[in-house]
């Protein structure tokens, strides 16, 4: 039987362990309910640009930019990683590593140059283990990353778009399907493709079949507008998604480990107290023995 | 005759509310809008946007982005809103000068740098009058 005092300090520890995977857990639910806002309030804001989009094309303007031209051949492309700075949240990152290596070695196949931007310390430090070099790293995206900041990455990578630098952009993270349910992906941003989802067209057309709009100055000119405002969108959408995505493998991850605590201090109370308890009975029985003995 | 409206950026719903009318700093200049106007999609420039709402005049810098008139509704997508209130026309002025100083040797750079003076203009155009 296990010593009764070290049962008792290991107890105690497990439960400060505890306190902390609750404040955790704590802290995780209040972010991701920040997180969750911040994605509700872009996919408003990407409605209304879907809307524009299928209002332009029931007007008969011509979808056409470089953007969302499939280049014939595709010398170099970038990937971009979106992992998270902590740990402490499930199997949030070796999610994201576990699909980053398959879509790579893919990508050798087809791809000449392959370059690779991460995002997070845990990622940067699971891809220089794994071996891959790096070009781009950026640590300072936390649970709300700002507009402004990935705005200026989206148009670094425009530029290189544009000039050729880059023929294709990979972005690598988990999409937040439901809370219950966040799934690592690989999304081509460029070349962007189809702008609008079909359903959506079909749906918004036909209510608005009826309307018709001015354009100013002109249709063309606001579609070379929309396109890369959609491309800047969409990777604030997946920087988002990552971000809430990271919130709630966190919260589920530190629910686990309060709950698995819990039943460690009641484990080890029922081992303590047992213990405790053999401790008495062998020191009355010393008594006893004592005493039988004095008798004698 | 009032006419409601919603400014948009990918982080928040800026502004939701119901004005009097208002001026929009479009791609080719300012465009006025008020209840009845005809359904429109505009693409908007960097510059002023002014709500004359019933308490005055309220003014904020648009960074260009898209504007939809429909059913006395107007929305607006832009990066970002800030109200003129919180400009500073020094620091607008020094963004007006670092444009005007970048390199435009390849076309892409002329296009950055073209962009980038609007936007510093629009900014100190709309710094220096705040209402």
């Amino acid at each position: 039987m296990a010593n009764a005092r070290a049962l008792d300090k290991r107890r105690k520890s497990i439960r400060n362990i505890r306190k902390i995977t609750r404040t955790m857990e704590l802290i995780a639910t209040a972010r991701y309910k920040k997180a969750m806002d911040r994605a509700a309030a872009v996919t408003a804001y990407t409605e209304q640009i879907t809307k524009v989009v299928s209002r332009l094309v029931a007007a008969g303007a011509e979808v056409r930019h470089p953007l969302l031209e499939v280049r014939d051949q595709t010398k170099t492309a970038r990937v971009l990683v979106l992992a998270s700075n902590r740990g402490l949240c499930g199997g949030y990152n070796s999610g994201i590593l576990r699909t980053i290596v398959p879509h790579l070695d893919s990508l050798k196949q087809t791809v000449p140059n392959r370059i690779v931007d991460v995002s997070g310390k845990r990622g940067i430090n699971g891809l220089k283990y794994r071996g891959i070099a790096t070009d781009k790293t950026y640590t300072q995206f936390e649970d709300q990353p700002p507009y402004d900041e990935i705005e200026r990455i989206a148009m670094e990578y425009l530029r290189q778009y544009a000039v050729g630098e880059i023929d294709r952009l990979d972005v690598v993270y988990t999409k937040f399907i439901s809370t219950s349910r966040q799934r690592p992906v690989v999304e081509t941003l460029l070349p962007l493709g189809a702008l609008q989802n079909d359903d959506d067209a079909a749906a918004d057309g036909g209510a608005d079949a009826g309307g018709e709009f001015e354009f100013l100055p002109s249709a063309e000119s606001i579609l070379e507008e929309i396109i890369p405002t959609s491309f800047k969108v969409k990777l604030f959408k997946c920087f988002l998604d990552a971000a809430v995505s990271e919130q709630v493998a966190r919260m589920i991850a530190m629910k686990g480990a309060t709950e698995s605590a819990g039943d460690m201090i009641k484990q080890l109370s029922m081992t303590y107290n047992r213990a405790r308890q053999s401790q008495i009975t062998g020191e009355i029985m010393e008594i006893i023995g004592g005493v039988e003995a004095l008798a004698k | 005759m009032a006419i409601r409206c919603v400014v948009v950026t990918p982080e928040r719903t800026e502004i939701d509310r119901v004005v009097q009318e208002l001026v929009l700093p479009m791609y080719d200049g300012e465009l006025g809008v008020r209840r009845g106007r005809a359904a429109m999609i505009g693409r908007l420039g960097y510059g002023q946007m002014r709500l004359h709402t019933d308490t005055g005049i309220e003014s904020y810098f648009i960074d260009g982005g898209f504007a939809q008139v429909e059913k006395d509704v107007v929305s607006v997508l832009t990066s970002r809103a800030l109200p003129a209130k919180t400009l500073d026309s020094k620091a607008a002025q020094q963004a007006l000068e670092q444009a005007l100083a970048s390199p435009a040797t390849t076309p892409e750079q002329q296009q950055l740098r073209k962009a980038a003076i609007m936007r510093a203009r629009g900014l100190l155009r709309t710094s220096v009058r705040k209402s």
